[in-house]
């Protein structure tokens, strides 16, 4: 098998034991998050409205089941086994997750997809886990308790996180800007084009396929012309 | 059954339990990783750099996920929102998926949920529409990163220098982040609402359907163009600074910093500029398309 000409036999041991581990946890959160509804039921002593569900789900599933497909595979790659496995059950991984995991191997200088890559994606992805889990946890107990949750609503601090995503991402963009400028300049004109004549209300997501795509073909091209230093 | 059902002993039992698997999950896989880490031969120093650096990365965003936790709340109660936005979720999902329900009835993600066969229906609901990428991981994973893996690696193993390995890789990232740059350039994000006579109620179609209107949320704009160049500016900044004199240990914190700093100027914008130009974005915000 051509896998085993590129990956040492305790290179590839570690990444099945990762997977093995993954999926072992993934199954405990599809008992523990199918369990939730359940425990929802049997509390309040009712079973949901088969007819509201008759309705709902065919439209929400073919939303989100859809959107999930998309979403695994463009983000797979990106994340690493565990930083996968971790991400997946955690959520928000496009403006959480994925960020902080590129933003992690971008700084140790390793790169995804190797072995070095996958355990500092998923140390990185793991810490944003907790520390998401316990600001939400600290905050609900805070707020609902001590202080009114609309401060975060408040004029003063609002825009701040109105605007997170702009700081957030612009900050990773200036990360490459500086190595790869053409490149960050092609794939981000090619997002901009395909939102003003295609669809401007386009998901990250889907927009995302588009925008690798591209930055693969102008990467390669600029490759073989020798425009990357 | 009055409105507390919502948020009782038992749902905060069920979240501690949710918050309980989170962190015991990620503290099993950081322990794995760290041990696989130093065989590999990556330094301490490495390591405590990207346990700080994520946790401050990461400060911005939660406060961002807690908001929209208190804004479900008003109709869901707290916990169900905080249990959600805790595992998998995000707001987008969340807010349509409970909106979606509660249309079944014509009731409004704005006015608390009081029937506790809603309450019910709208988690299972949450739940079916989400719980797909968990299924679809056990199954995909190892051959896509295999796959992935394998590519670049053995094109990597082919050059020196600047290999097309590391053109690839760098290319996806760069793809990633370009969308998330594109739409804060040039997008909008566009909610589905349901369309109401002058009194406020639903309107209603032929069938008896509740008619629906998509409406503009968000847009890009002078703003949010402005908070991106300030981001890209102290990003670039304070790596110069720690190139120049030689602060390998602030490095690791640039990004969280640049992050704060560019979020530090939106305040800044949003009360000092005037609103003929804060108010300025590329598409009109509640408009319908």
């Amino acid at each position: 098998m051509s896998d085993k000409k590129y990956m040492s036999p305790r290179e590839k041991d570690y990444f099945d034991r990762v997977h093995t581990w993954g999926i072992l946890w993934t199954i405990g959160a599809v008992l523990m998050f199918a369990s939730i509804p359940v425990l929802v039921c049997i509390k309040l002593g009712v079973l949901p409205q088969t007819d509201a569900l008759k309705i709902v789900l065919p439209k929400l599933m073919g939303l989100y089941w859809t959107t999930a497909v998309v979403e695994v595979i463009a983000y797979v790659p990106m994340l690493g086994a565990g930083g996968t496995y971790l991400s997946f059950v955690t959520g928000n991984i496009s403006n959480l997750k994925l960020p902080v995991g590129l933003n992690a191997m971008n700084t140790a200088k390793v790169k995804a997809n190797t072995e070095e890559g996958e355990v500092i994606s998923t140390i990185a992805i793991g810490v944003s886990a907790i520390v998401t889990t316990v600001i939400i946890a600290a905050g609900v107990i805070v707020f609902s308790i001590f202080v009114k949750p609309d401060v975060l609503q408040s004029p003063a601090i609002k825009p701040a996180f109105d605007f997170v995503l702009p700081a957030l991402f612009g900050a990773l963009a200036a990360s490459y800007f500086e190595k790869y400028w053409k490149l960050v300049i092609v794939a981000v004109l090619a997002g901009c084009l395909v939102l003003q004549f295609i669809d401007a209300s386009m998901g990250a997501g889907t927009l995302m396929f588009i925008t690798i795509v591209i930055a693969l073909i102008a990467g390669f091209v600029m490759h073989k012309l020798k425009w990357l230093k | 059954m009055t409105g507390d059902f919502k948020s009782d002993g038992i749902m905060f039992a069920i979240a501690a339990a949710v918050i309980v698997f989170v962190i015991v999950q990620s503290v099993f896989f950081i322990v794995k990783s760290w041990k696989r880490a130093k065989e590999l031969g990556i330094s301490e120093t490495t390591l405590k750099n990207t346990v700080t650096s994520s946790a401050l990365f990461t400060v911005a965003p939660a406060f961002s996920i807690l908001a929209t936790v208190f804004a479900l709340a008003n109709s869901l109660g707290i916990v169900l929102p905080w249990i959600r936005l805790s595992v998998i979720g995000n707001l987008a999902y969340e807010t349509t998926a409970a909106q979606t329900t509660l249309d079944f009835w014509g009731i409004s993600l704005s006015k608390a949920v009081t029937d506790p066969q809603q309450f019910a229906t709208i988690t299972v609901a949450m739940t079916v529409g989400a719980i797909a990428p968990l299924l679809m991981i056990p199954f995909v994973c190892k051959f896509l990163q295999k796959k992935v893996g394998n590519a670049v690696q053995k094109s990597s193993a082919k050059s020196t220098g600047l290999s097309l390995g590391d053109v690839i890789s760098a290319s996806a990232f760069i793809g990633i982040v370009s969308a998330f740059v594109a739409r804060e350039i040039n997008g909008m994000t566009v909610a589905s609402t349901n369309a109401v006579d002058e009194l406020g109620n639903n309107v209603l179609d032929a069938a008896g359907e509740i008619v629906k209107v998509k409406n503009i949320t968000g847009s890009a704009g002078v703003v949010s163009i402005l908070v991106l160049i300030c981001a890209m500016i102290f990003m670039t900044l304070i790596s110069f600074i720690c190139k120049k004199f030689k602060l390998t240990k602030l490095e690791p914190f640039a990004m969280p910093i640049a992050m704060f700093a560019a979020m530090a100027m939106a305040i800044l914008f949003m009360n000092v500029l005037p609103e003929a130009i804060t108010g300025m974005t590329w598409y009109e915000i509640g408009a319908e398309v």
